[in-house]
């Protein structure tokens, strides 16, 4: 034990002192919001607003489109002081802003209006035009053409608003009344109470679902940063040599455990940091957001759930990185390790599929075994608990068949480590590992 | 430690890797308090036999006991292995480095301090305890590497070629080291396929060879028991003579002297006096014993 120890404070120390934990300690956080902002500094870029004519035939859509725009778009509304009808708009969600501009349809034909409104697109004075003819609100068939075709949104804006125009426009003319029209539209709200549960007591898997996800994602992240720091550690003692010094000193399975438990504290050190500043964010945001009146509820989720999310995220980590090390113990070099540690992800990435067919049928005996199978029971148990929480002993039944599986891989990687380090420079096929792991 | 005491007994011990057989029925004793060298060409299997003796692997067949009993995790604590596959973790520090190998091997509190101060100023290289390993050059980290099989002061020492690839001072300097210990009543077991560094410092040899052992006993008892029967010559012309099949049995010629084997039923006097007749001119004549190398090469192609 006391061994045990000296292995996983040799590794604690050395990784966390070393520059690479620092830097990417501060680095990665950088990088996600780097990752999180850009795109949205990028969306936010100043576009001018699109210049539209309307040419509107039927005489009643004009204003009703004007206002379908505008209004949607929360934007300002002024009046454009050079020509008195066109105006402009700053929306907020949407990508497009728009400059509307009325055109009069019956003071010439048609083919006249196309014609000076074609050579003002061809001046850039305009960038498109809408042609809403006679028995558009019959028919519902409208032209826009568009110096822009390249352009996706635009369009896509424009023909939401004139449908909602039009939808309204119908209604009046059904002489449906102001109110009956709001009522028509006013949105349902569609309640989810768990059964038996007291009173109209909100049903929490919602947000049992978003944490499960979070735990799972934060487990994948943790996965795919230290699977491979794991299989580098357990390569480690073979690349430098020094494995036949320590065997005469510690068991294969001492070193091997040890290495792993060390590597992982240092995970689970800069997981904390990591969560540490983000709940100290989280904590300020939710403050901020209460003084200005938004009340930002925190989900009401037991607190034994969270002492499960716990153990999961850790069999889930354990489970994988043990793979690497398995890996690891059977080849000779990290570049070797990397390829055939592709699968493992590959696996774990099914296992979030299993997310959708639980979570619809917790109960059912698919939703069982697979909350048993080691692989899969990380994400599928956490989805049970949240949706129809099993009873206690499939919990304890799926850790203690999770865990276990985590020494017997340890165990075994260890002897096709011992068998491997006395054939130097040698990677077992799969075969010669099996034989190796007997024959230790 | 009583003279007579074995440190280390392996009885019949026997170990294959499949179709391979590495160790083959091999029995011997290592007395305490004496450098045992284990010797023998490359893949006659001294490494194996070291890997059972320090419990990296088990023997097929026979008994291992060290210090009276059967290797356990306790014994290995008092047991300093210095493998020839050997190496540092690159980015540590020196000092952390010498700690962790005390540490494992259950030193623990202030003594591991004062030994590493301790052992880096005997090997010359107090001023890189707070280097990393990486930057020492190869002779500095074997030096290094040496310190980690006797950091913790252990009662057998098994140094499986710790010279290979030293210079001569340095192999100077830990050979003084090696002898120092066994001084202090240490038992070392030396593995080398270069007799001539065996021959300097071993006090008991075992010859393995594919597999087998071809000799066991004392450097001493060998020797004698081959008798004086070399002649180192250092002479200009009687080529002739040192030619003769019938005076000389083998002839190595090296710079600038030549080591002559006497053929059976020939004797020195006989030797020297045809060389004088023959009017060389005679600069050294000196009877010498047999190297362990001309040993070892005569016990091998010897038949069975």
């Amino acid at each position: 034990m006391k061994k045990f120890l000296t292995v996983v404070k040799r590794e604690y120390i050395q990784r966390v002192r070393a520059k690479m934990f620092i830097v990417s300690t501060i680095l990665l956080p950088i990088v996600m919001s780097l990752f999180l902002l850009v795109p949205a500094i990028i969306l936010s870029i100043e576009t001018p607003p699109m210049r539209v004519a309307i040419v509107d035939q039927t005489g009643r859509m004009y204003s009703q489109i004007r206002q379908a725009l505008f209004t949607d778009q929360q934007g300002t509304d002024t009046p454009n002081v050079n020509s008195g009808a066109p105006r402009t708009t700053t929306p907020r969600r949407s990508f497009s802003r728009f400059t509307l501009e009325e055109v009069n349809a019956t003071s010439q034909p048609l083919d006249q209006i196309r014609a000076s409104l074609d050579q003002r697109l061809r001046a850039r004075e305009l960038d498109g035009y809408v042609i809403l003819p006679p028995d558009f609100l019959s028919q519902g068939k409208a032209e826009f053409i568009n110096r822009n075709p390249g352009d996706l949104f635009s369009p896509q804006a424009l023909q939401s608003a004139i449908n909602r125009a039009a939808r309204e426009q119908r209604l009046i003319d059904a002489k449906v009344d102001t109110k009956t029209r709001q009522d028509l539209f006013k949105p349902i709200e569609l309640q989810s109470v768990k059964a038996g549960a007291v009173g109209s007591q909100q049903n929490n898997s919602n947000a049992g679902f978003a944490v499960v996800f979070g735990v799972g994602f934060v487990m994948y992240l943790a996965i795919l940063m230290y699977g491979q720091i794991v299989l580098g550690a357990i390569i480690e003692e073979k690349e430098t040599r020094i494995a036949e010094i320590l065997f005469s000193s510690v068991k294969p399975f001492t070193l091997m455990m040890g290495k792993l438990v060390g590597v992982s504290l240092v995970a689970l050190t800069q997981l904390a940091i990591w969560g540490t500043a983000f709940g100290v964010f989280a904590v300020y945001g939710v403050g901020l957001l209460a003084s200005e009146g938004v009340r930002e509820s925190i989900p009401n989720i037991p607190f034994l759930h969270f002492i499960y999310f716990g153990l999961f995220f850790l069999l889930g980590y354990f489970i994988y990185a043990t793979i690497y090390a398995l890996v690891g113990s059977m080849v000779t070099t990290a570049q070797e390790g990397g390829q055939l540690a592709m699968p493992i992800i590959l696996i774990l990435v099914v296992s979030f599929y299993l997310f959708w067919p639980v979570s619809r049928a917790p109960d059912s005996p698919f939703s069982f075994w697979v909350s048993m199978i080691p692989f899969s029971a990380p994400v599928a148990m956490l989805v049970r608990i949240v949706t129809q929480t099993p009873p206690f002993w499939q919990i304890a039944l799926s850790l203690l068949i999770g865990f276990s599986t985590v020494f017997v891989i340890m165990w075994l990687a260890s002897r096709i480590y011992r068998v491997g380090m006395l054939m130097y420079g040698k990677r077992a096929s799969i075969p010669e590992a099996i034989r190796w792991a007997r024959q230790a | 430690m009583a003279a007579n005491e074995t440190t280390v007994k392996l009885d019949g011990v026997s170990k294959s890797f499949g179709e391979f057989t590495a160790v083959s029925d091999l029995s011997l004793d290592v007395r305490a308090g004496r450098v045992f060298g284990l010797l023998g060409p490359n893949g006659a299997g001294k490494t194996t036999t070291i890997r059972m003796i320090v419990n990296i692997t088990a023997p097929d067949t026979g008994t291992i006991l060290l210090f009276g009993r059967r290797i356990d995790a306790g014994l290995q604590n008092r047991i300093g292995y210095l493998p020839e596959e050997r190496g540092l973790y690159k980015k540590m520090r020196v000092a952390d480095q010498l700690r962790f190998f005390a540490e494992i091997k259950n030193m623990r509190g202030k003594q591991v301090e004062s030994k590493i101060d301790e052992w880096l100023a005997r090997v010359k290289l107090p001023e890189w305890k707070n280097k990393r390993s990486m930057e020492l050059s190869k002779g500095m980290q074997q030096k290094i590497q040496f310190i980690t099989a006797v950091i913790h002061d252990p009662d057998l020492l098994i140094l499986d070629e710790p010279f290979s690839g030293l210079d001569p001072v340095n192999v100077e300097l830990l050979k003084e080291i090696v002898l120092d210990l066994k001084r202090a009543g240490k038992t070392i077991i030396f593995s080398t396929h270069q007799m001539e560094v065996a021959e300097k410092i071993c006090d008991d040899i075992c010859l393995l060879n594919r597999s087998r052992k071809v000799f066991e006993g004392s450097l001493r008892e060998i020797k004698s028991s081959f008798g004086r029967n070399s002649v180192a010559v250092r002479c200009e012309g009687g080529d002739g003579v040192l030619d003769d099949p019938a005076l000389v049995s083998k002839l190595v010629r090296h710079a600038d002297e030549a080591q002559a084997l006497l053929a059976a039923g020939a004797n020195a006097q006989t030797l020297l006096k045809r060389l004088i007749d023959s009017g060389a001119v005679i600069s050294k004549f000196e009877m010498v014993e047999p190297s362990l190398n001309d040993i070892f090469i005569t016990k091998v192609t010897e038949p069975a």
